[in-house]
């Protein structure tokens, strides 16, 4: 389980011994902490709350199931028990207990926690976050994150398929829409990826209001949808619904390993995809009338 | 895949073998993940923020975020200013990730710099006097008056030859000689510390043990921690060891804490002594004999290491000189130190004692221990408190290994300035008396009384960081010689708070708080080597905008100077021609015949002194000062190591010379360094050899900066000087002890200092004050209930020379029949000018020898710049117990020894709270009490000297004035 430490160790802000775990992957040189800055703090947060909540945020109830399972293990959880780093050097260390334990019965227990760890905690957002890594990192953490999720996969094979839905997607808090709520609630929905289906990062904001021609405000991102919006509803609206299409195809590609986890965000991304056509509907309406 | 899987997992073990097979480490310590919540260093020119007070409105503010280090305590914590682009004011203080001693992390005490920077009481124009001393009239003067009338007077002492009339008095020093190096340059022996009513006592346990003066535990990586101490909440440098203990427990380290309170510290604890005020080093000791007694010391270590076969020749010269013997005496001398003696002086069980002997000697080298002022500074023979407890870690190997403790010198870097002055050609009495040849630091808490029995006047005093009427024991006294014209002819005080003592001032020259000033410092927080830049914030933002700021006044609110321009322009005014030899120290080398500046004098250090700097700037396209103006701190080596156990260099090994110890003498010169740390200096060979190393088991190898070139379990400096009977580490009786008590008489703890609040520069933030503003006498139920007192109800607690009346809380958090009072409260002012949010108003009363302090009222709501202060609503702001404690110089260590024998009686009907009531004349009858145990040079002296040479002593004079007074003349050699 080397790997997986391995793994989490390049997941944190870059410093000198990274490189030679780096080396030991054949990843090449460790690059700079802009770009691990531009990457993990600026587009991809790496925390499972930001994927898992039904706030998009940090923290939470999301961060607290994490936590939970630490305490479920008799231990105090770390600092900040959702960051990708602290759950592969956990998910490490579960699969070192079991190796390293002879008496089979504490075994299969320590066998049970790694299995639920992995389908409860890490294998329930990881996919969709790593395919977005791939998609806008540099070469770097584009390899890195593709040897995780092989990783993720051969263990998803190695322990056996899920018995039950994580807990983090049991409940479906859906897209808010607008005209039950507020136009605010409505663009937290966007970027909160449990409630959407999708995972939207400044960059394909950048990209939207390229495609569209729309002048691309700075801040926030939900500032930018705003302002997106406000410039041309119809458009951002179809982009958005064209956007969560493309992320309800790609999770239905995970079913193989995945199962039921990657059918409920390819039904979260279908609903998003169609209540934003519901709302382009709605815009077009108005506008012409 | 799977293949591809396997083959990278195992890639990654073979290379993690092969790493940690090197002893480096593969995967990094534990995870700094925490920090991500930082704002990348990337952004720092422009972090955008949501503005807090706009809330529910989601409004950006832009910040230009720009680091400097915190100055409320001395640890010298990293801060980061986030500047408002649009206002230019700072809007708050978070923590720089950046600096390796913090970590990004602060206590409250970090942030509520923004309090002071804001305070709408402080001082922002310079001040002169107007009426009498102390009588509270002030005119506002400008720099240059009081520059050029401070400077006369100074180069009037010094062509004059009265060096010895100027000193200068600092409280926090904060930053590594700058200041000490200005006074080299005057020629004065004038710098007078606060050390001897804080730290020396540790510093001396230390410094006869190592030839450095002070512990660097490496607490995180440590199997066991004990601290006499409280130093998760309180103390040097509580913050980032704080976080170590805290990363050393997490990973299993098992806490044991000495403390006769239940302190914040004493909560986390595995193991809780609370044993009886001064017993410590007796615990400590039995704990030694239990290591001594059933060999679980590292005897290895202990054979290579201790100075042993000098002990042995020197005091046992019939025995032979082998290890096995100095074990068999090592037994007998520790053999009557049993835990049952221990429990019989401390009060605590021998059954719990025993089973913390039995932890320590689990720890192997991984034992990391701390004591710096609690014990030691409470009780006369305080000093044998570090040392025992120091003794542990020379037991057990423990010393500059991974979780053991490390000397301070090793784990701090003071890189070397443009200049260096030479030794100052005096000797000043004042502060280094014959009486104390052993003193680790200045004798500072005696000067009203060494003014008062004619030793010497003061042309000008400068106090900086400091407020010794208040901070000092027996505050009247400070109080009668400021007030004598005729012993102080100038007092300045360099401060940007009101305090106690600034108003006997004849100048007020407010400098600038922890975001308005330049100090360049290095502290030995952990096995590591780094330096820290404090800067005035504004300054360097309004530099990266493109001003060009040369003086700090620029920048700073009102007229608010720093100190390290202020004193290269007053040592150029009292030189302006270069005539005296003392302008050079301050001029540009860049621009012959201007004055040094800032830019300048760190430029050069940065350039030049500090390894690595420059590279790592280069990698960003930086100068050296614009990446620490940037980061604010800089690495510089980690994981320093056992230095004493480096091999001496071929090169260094010209004519050499060994003596029958082992001490190896070189005539090779000392190699050129950049870092300049204090450290011990031993005397060389009679031929002028150096010494430069120890032969150990044929090897030379580094050894340690003390006479033997070893860890000294037996001090011939000690033995030589008069104090034979302390010559190895042994147990004192504190002037507390039971035995010296009457029986009405308990031990009033007055030590303690409290986690949120500042010696005397917190009383206007607003945040502190509002968590810490009074401190009532802990006292136990059972005690309580014996002087049928209750929570909030008032006692009066009798010392030598007055008593103080003050609230009871009723606790269980102390030992029975002590009570105890914390340090930082009782602030006050006589008039309306003060800090209105934590100082009471009060009269004082005098006819002759005796004062007496009353409240006239506590504070309240007011009107200010900042409505805040229309919200206090705290009235009782404590009571100055200080001024009822005289002066108690330990003997040989010089230390004011804390602790107090009191009376504490339920008060009186007419009593109030804060009242204090001092006879300063009993005040002077205790100081020559104390006077009289001391053994002076000039009778004890085995070299016709003041002083052990090899002792450090900050800014060491010139040798030749070493020599006792009656072969040469006081004020100089030239």
């Amino acid at each position: 389980m080397e790997l997986f430490r391995a793994l989490a160790v390049l997941a944190e802000p870059p410093m000198e011994e990274a490189a030679r775990v780096a080396d030991a992957l054949g990843l090449g040189p460790v690059p700079d902490s802009s770009a691990y800055t531009e990457l993990f703090i600026f587009q991809l947060y790496p925390y499972a709350s930001v994927y898992l909540g039904a706030e998009g945020m940090i923290g939470g109830e999301a961060r607290e199931l994490v936590a939970g399972f630490w305490r479920a293990l008799g231990q105090k959880p770390a600092a900040e028990a959702d960051h990708l780093s602290v759950m592969l050097a956990l998910y490490a260390r579960l699969a070192e207990l079991e190796e390293d334990e002879s008496d089979a019965q504490r075994r299969e227990g320590w066998r049970a926690a790694r299995k639920a760890f992995l389908w409860e905690h890490l294998l329930s957002w990881l996919p969709a976050y790593l395919s977005k890594i791939s998609d806008i990192a540099p070469p770097f953490y584009k390899s890195w994150s593709e040897i995780l999720l092989d990783a993720l996969f051969a263990e998803a094979v190695a322990v056996g398929k899920q018995e039950q839905l994580s807990l983090h997607l049991r409940e479906d808090y859906g897209l808010i829409d607008p005209r039950a709520a507020s136009a605010g609630d409505f663009l937290q929905s966007l970027l909160a990826p449990a409630r959407c289906g999708m995972i939207l990062v400044r960059s394909d904001l950048s990209r939207a209001a390229e495609t569209l021609k729309l002048g691309l405000r700075l801040g926030e991102r939900k500032f930018v949808l705003k302002s997106m919006l406000g410039q041309d509803a119809e458009g951002t609206l179809e982009w958005l619904a064209r956007e969560a299409d493309v992320w309800a195809n790609r999770h239905r590609l995970g079913r193989e390993f995945l199962g039921e986890t990657a059918r409920v965000w390819e039904n979260r991304a279908h609903a998003s995809a169609a209540l934003l056509r519901e709302l382009k509907q709605a815009a077009q309406e108005v506008s012409a009338s | 895949m799977k293949m591809k899987l396997e083959e990278l997992n195992k890639r990654v073990s073979a290379a993690r073998a092969e790493t940690e097979a090197r002893g480096e480490t593969f995967y990094p310590g534990p995870s700094r993940i925490h920090l991500a919540a930082f704002p990348p260093k990337e952004r720092w020119d422009d972090w955008v923020e949501l503005e807090s007070k706009s809330w529910p409105k989601r409004e950006e503010r832009r910040y230009m975020l720009v680091p400097t280090t915190c100055f409320n305590c001395e640890s010298a914590c990293g801060l980061l200013a986030y500047i408002d682009k649009e206002s230019l004011q700072v809007r708050k203080f978070e923590g720089n990730p950046e600096h390796p001693g913090s970590r990004g992390r602060n206590c409250a005490k970090g942030p509520a710099t923004l309090n002071q920077i804001t305070d709408p009481d402080r001082i922002l124009y310079p001040l002169k006097r107007a009426g009498k001393r102390g009588e509270g009239k002030w005119e506002r003067v400008s720099w240059n008056e009081a520059l050029d009338d401070i400077a006369a007077r100074i180069r009037k002492a010094i062509t004059e030859k009265r060096q010895n009339e100027v000193m200068y008095h600092v409280g926090r020093p904060g930053e590594d000689g700058f200041t000490e190096r200005i006074l080299a340059a005057w020629g004065v022996d004038g710098h007078n510390s606060h050390t001897n009513v804080c730290s020396s006592s540790s510093r001396a346990g230390y410094q006869y043990w190592l030839g450095m003066d002070r512990p660097s535990p490496d607490h995180s990586n440590a199997k066991v921690i004990l601290l006499i101490s409280s130093h998760l909440e309180a103390g040097h440098y509580f913050n980032p060891h704080a976080q170590r203990v805290i990363d050393g427990k997490a990973a299993g380290a098992k806490l044991i804490v000495f403390d006769t309170r239940l302190s914040h510290t004493a909560t986390h604890a595995d193991f809780w002594l609370a044993p009886y005020p001064g017993s410590e080093a007796a615990i400590v000791l039995s704990i030694a004999n239990y290591l001594i007694q059933n060999n679980l010391y590292n005897r290895e270590f202990v054979r290579r290491w201790w100075n042993w076969e000098e002990f042995l020749a020197v005091e046992n010269p019939e025995l032979p000189t082998d290890f096995a013997t100095f074990e068999q005496v090592l037994k007998n001398l520790y053999r009557s130190y049993t835990f049952e003696n221990a429990e019989k002086e401390s009060g605590v069980a021998a059954s719990v004692i025993e089973e913390v002997a039995k932890l320590v000697a689990t720890a192997g080298t991984r034992l990391s221990t701390h004591n710096w002022r609690s014990a030691s500074s409470g009780n006369s023979g305080g000093w044998q408190v570090a040392r025992t407890l120091f003794m542990l870690n020379s037991l057990m190997g423990a010393v500059a290994t991974e979780g053991g403790v490390f000397p301070n010198a090793w784990n701090k870097f003071v890189p070397k300035p443009i200049y260096t002055p030479p030794h100052p050609p005096v000797w000043n009495e004042l502060t280094w008396p014959t009486e104390y040849p052993l003193g680790m630091n200045e004798l500072s808490f005696l000067l009203p009384h060494f003014l008062k029995d004619g030793r010497g006047r003061l042309e000008v005093y400068f106090t900086r960081v400091y407020n010794p009427v208040w901070t000092n024991p027996d505050g009247f006294s400070w109080i009668e010689a400021l007030n004598d014209e005729s012993k102080i002819g100038c007092y300045v005080a360099l401060t940007p708070t009101w305090n106690e003592t600034s108003y006997f001032a004849d100048y007020i020259l407010p400098m600038g708080h922890g975001s308005e000033r330049h100090d360049l410092h290095s502290y030995e927080t952990h096995d590591a080597q780094w330096i820290g830049f404090r800067q005035p914030v504004l300054r360097e933002a309004r530099e990266r905008m493109g001003e060009k700021i040369t003086d700090t006044r620029e920048v700073n609110p009102g007229e608010v100077w720093e100190e390290n321009e202020f004193w290269m322009e007053l040592t150029w005014r009292i030189d302006p021609d270069g005539s005296l030899g003392i302008r050079q120290y301050v001029e540009s080398k860049e621009r012959p015949g201007e004055r040094l500046g800032v830019d300048e004098y760190y430029g050069y250090i940065f350039e030049n002194s500090v390894p690595g700097l420059k590279e790592r700037a280069e990698k960003e396209e930086l100068t050296p000062l614009e990446f620490m103006r940037r980061y604010g701190a800089f690495e510089i080596q980690k994981k320093v190591g056992a230095i004493y156990e480096e091999l001496v260099p071929q090169d260094e090994l010209e004519d050499i010379r060994e003596d029958r110890f082992g001490r190896v003498y070189t005539k090779t010169p000392k190699p050129a360094s950049t870092n300049i740390v204090p450290i011990a200096s031993p005397d060389p060979d009679e031929e002028g050899r150096r010494l430069v190393g120890i032969k150990v088991d044929e090897k030379i190898l580094r050894g340690f900066p003390t006479p033997s070139g070893r860890l000294e379990f037996y001090s011939s400096t000690l033995a030589e000087w008069g104090w034979h009977e302390y010559a190895i580490p042994t147990y004192i009786k504190s002037h507390i002890h039971p035995e010296n008590l009457d029986e009405d008489q308990t031990v009033l703890i007055s030590t303690f200092r409290l986690p949120t609040q500042i010696h005397t520069r917190s009383a206007n933030a607003k945040w502190l004050d509002e968590i810490s503003h009074t401190n009532p006498l802990w006292i136990h139920p059972t005690h309580a209930a014996r002087l049928e007192v209750r929570t909030g109800e008032l006692v009066r607690v009798e010392t030598e020379i007055g008593y103080f009346v003050v609230k009871a809380w009723v606790t269980e958090g102390i030992r029975p029949g002590i009570v105890a009072c914390s340090h930082h409260m009782g602030r006050w002012k006589l008039a309306d000018a003060g800090q209105r949010q934590l100082m009471a108003t009060v009269s004082l009363a005098h006819t002759e020898d005796q004062w007496g302090l009353k409240r006239e009222r506590g504070v309240g709501p007011y009107q200010s710049s900042d409505p805040d202060t229309q919200k206090i609503w705290w009235t009782d702001v404590g009571v100055h117990q200080n001024l009822t404690f005289p002066v108690h110089p330990d003997p040989v260590s010089g230390m004011h020894c804390w602790h107090q024998a009191v009376r504490v009686n339920k008060a009186a009907p007419t009593d109030a709270a804060g009242d204090i009531s001092v006879d300063t004349h009993k005040a002077h009858e205790v100081y020559q009490k104390w006077l009289r145990q001391t053994r002076p040079a000039d009778k004890y002296s085995p070299n016709n000297t003041r002083r052990p040479y090899w002792l450090m002593r900050p800014l060491k004079p010139a040798r030749e004035v070493f020599r006792l007074p009656d072969s040469q003349e006081l004020v100089g050699v030239e």
